[in-house]
């Protein structure tokens, strides 16, 4: 049994490594052999990223190198995937390699295309990346007081990242004492200042207390970058001395190149994360098209679903168990106090009141991560 | 009611002295744990969660490691102990006698003459022991796949 | 030609059925028809605010067994 993992991130990580412990017996009787591509032989804590545009964490932190966090039993190549060929059920790399597989796992994740949205890559700042995040930091520290804008793409990675960052630019410019010199204004796309209605109903008095400013039903069109406006699809626009954006994300280009899903999210079964069509692929984390938060728990999750069927198949030839859509997400609310929300398909988030013990509970997940990746957590 | 039930009339009045002594006991606590948590800061935090991670993942590569705990188990014997200290020993003292002894002329001569010692010819014979029995060890985890 | 999706958002928190049908007009082309279904009340007044403020076409709203079917059409 040939099984190979596409992407080394979050959700490729977590998988693999819990398949190997799962098969160490089935793999060292060399019944099952488990290969993974990946685009890069090191491994991003992207969270972090948020801490970076900060000053709070530096970028070499947010590394390791994947075949430091993969069980020793996992064949790892940077040889990402250029075409599938799935009606073969093989693939072949950018080295040229061709790799057979009777079991597939695309977890590809996404990427940041600010390139969508006129001027959004010139106009504004963002820590969607280690560069990114490094130079917006270096444009925080040098700002001395003005309007901010922040804006916010459809979709995006982590979506509670729109209302952290609001709370951390009001922290980051109130320990400067600069706070008074500084009008913070918070776009969202939809009718509320945030998708899940708990954290909109917490987080809107909280936005009032320290005057933060917010417009709802602003979908980014364009930004102009020479008179720094910000104009919106439902005909607003925002002026600014600052913009900071979330970027809109889509899923890699392999994927929209091999006509495997719209915008590079492939369709997926929302219980079994099977690929629509391909009983023996899988599909994990940002790659599906599910309603489902992207974000490193759901990856998490659906990989601890995916690990323990794919063992079942070979060890008793079924499935065991449906992904519930279970999502864990910090929430980082300023002053040094965190909540979280954690819901599935069937239970919404229930909100808790923000405090100390979350932050550091947030702080010591940033360092568990490694844990957790290699299947342990 | 069963016997063990007292009833409110009959059930023993708090002395107020040893509530007050409770309380003070018990704000004494919360004192302990409110300065612990302000001595805290996201740096001691950050530390102590990866020391704690990584340790764990120490544990489970130690504890996964069917060769180590095969070695463990030998180790576990008085033998095995008196053998370990003994290599080291002898380690040790090698290493001492090749740092006073002059260096090595080379040449057969100087073979013949360390052949003749007769501390020479005991540990060629451990040696090809030590040989026979891991060639043996060997060929069978290449047989078993090492199950 | 004009093409026919539908986006399953039901029970779904986050990132909830507007939000879904946002990213999909992203990817949709001018003329094309969306069916969002929801599980949500509150989308069946959420997504006509939206789609009259920018300026698409809703083209029916419905409940069906507790799921809501809004059709909507592309017009920029």
């Amino acid at each position: 049994m040939r099984i190979l993992v596409v992407g080394g991130g979050c959700g490729g990580t977590i998988l693999a490594n819990n398949l190997a412990r799962r098969l160490a017996n089935e793999i060292r009787s060399r019944k099952v052999r488990i290969t993974m591509l990946s685009a890069s032989d090191k491994h991003m804590y992207q969270p972090g990223l948020l801490y970076v545009a900060f000053g709070q964490m530096m970028p070499d932190e947010l590394y390791r190198d994947q075949l430091s966090l993969l069980e020793p039993t996992i064949e790892f190549h940077v040889d990402p995937v250029e075409q599938f060929h799935l009606d073969q059920n093989r693939v072949t790399t950018k080295s040229g390699r061709t790799h057979e597989y009777d079991v597939m796992v695309i977890a590809t994740g996404s990427r940041i295309v600010p390139e969508e949205v006129p001027g959004l890559v010139e106009g504004s700042e963002t820590f969607y990346s280690e560069a990114a995040a490094v130079k917006m930091f270096k444009r925080l520290r040098e700002f001395e007081g003005g309007r901010v804008a922040i804006v916010v793409g459809v979709p995006h990675k982590c979506p509670i990242a729109p209302v952290e960052v609001t709370f951390s630019l009001h922290d980051y410019f109130k320990t400067r004492g600069i706070r008074d010199k500084v009008h913070i204004k918070y776009h969202y796309p939809i009718g509320r200042i945030h998708t899940i209605e708990n954290v909109a109903k917490w987080a809107k008095p909280e936005f009032d207390r320290i005057g933060i400013e917010y417009e709802t039903l602003f979908n980014v069109k364009e930004v102009d970058v020479e008179n720094q406006v910000v104009k919106s699809e439902e005909g607003t626009e925002t002026e600014y001395d600052l913009l900071i954006s979330i970027p809109p994300h889509r899923g890699m280009p392999v994927i929209e190149r091999d006509q495997m899903g719209d915008g590079g999210w492939i369709p997926t079964d929302r219980y079994k994360l099977t690929m629509e069509g391909h009983d023996n692929v899988y599909v994990l984390g940002d790659t599906t098209n599910l309603p489902v938060s992207k974000t490193g728990s759901a990856a998490h999750f659906e990989a601890e679903v995916v690990a323990e069927n794919i063992s079942s198949i070979i060890k008793i030839g079924t499935p065991v168990r449906d992904y519930d859509g279970k999502v864990y997400c910090f929430i980082e609310a300023g002053h040094d106090r965190a909540t979280y929300a954690m819901f599935n398909y069937e239970n919404p988030p229930d909100l808790k009141a923000p405090n100390k013990s979350m932050h550091w509970f947030k702080m010591s997940y940033n360092k568990m991560y490694w844990t957790s990746v290699r299947g342990l957590l | 009611m069963t016997a063990q039930t007292e009833s409110p009339q009959t059930a023993k009045t708090v002395d107020p002295g040893e509530l007050a002594h409770e309380l003070e006991q018990l704000s004494e606590l919360a004192t302990l744990v409110l300065s612990a948590r302000d001595a805290l800061s996201d740096d001691i935090v950050s530390r102590v969660a990866q020391a704690l991670s990584e340790g764990i993942t120490l544990l489970d590569r130690l504890t996964r490691n069917e060769g180590l705990m095969r070695l463990l188990q030998v180790l576990d014997t008085p033998e095995s102990q008196h053998l370990l200290h003994g290599l080291s020993t002898a380690l040790a003292k090698m290493s001492r006698d090749i740092a006073i002894s002059p260096p090595a002329k080379g040449g057969l001569v100087g073979v013949a003459k360390l052949a003749m010692e007769p501390g020479t010819q005991e540990g060629l014979r451990s040696l090809s022991l030590l040989g026979k029995y891991w060639s043996d060890s060997m060929r069978e985890l290449h047989r078993t796949g090492g199950n | 030609m004009s093409d026919f999706k539908t986006i399953d958002a039901r029970d779904t928190f986050c990132p909830g059925p507007l939000m879904e049908l946002i990213s999909y007009m992203k990817t949709a082309q001018v003329g094309d028809t969306l069916e969002l279904l929801s599980t949500d009340n509150g989308t069946a007044s959420d997504v006509p605010e939206w789609i009259d403020k920018v300026g698409h076409e809703m083209i029916s709203s419905e409940k069906i067994d507790d799921v809501w079917h809004l059709k909507v059409r592309k017009l920029k």
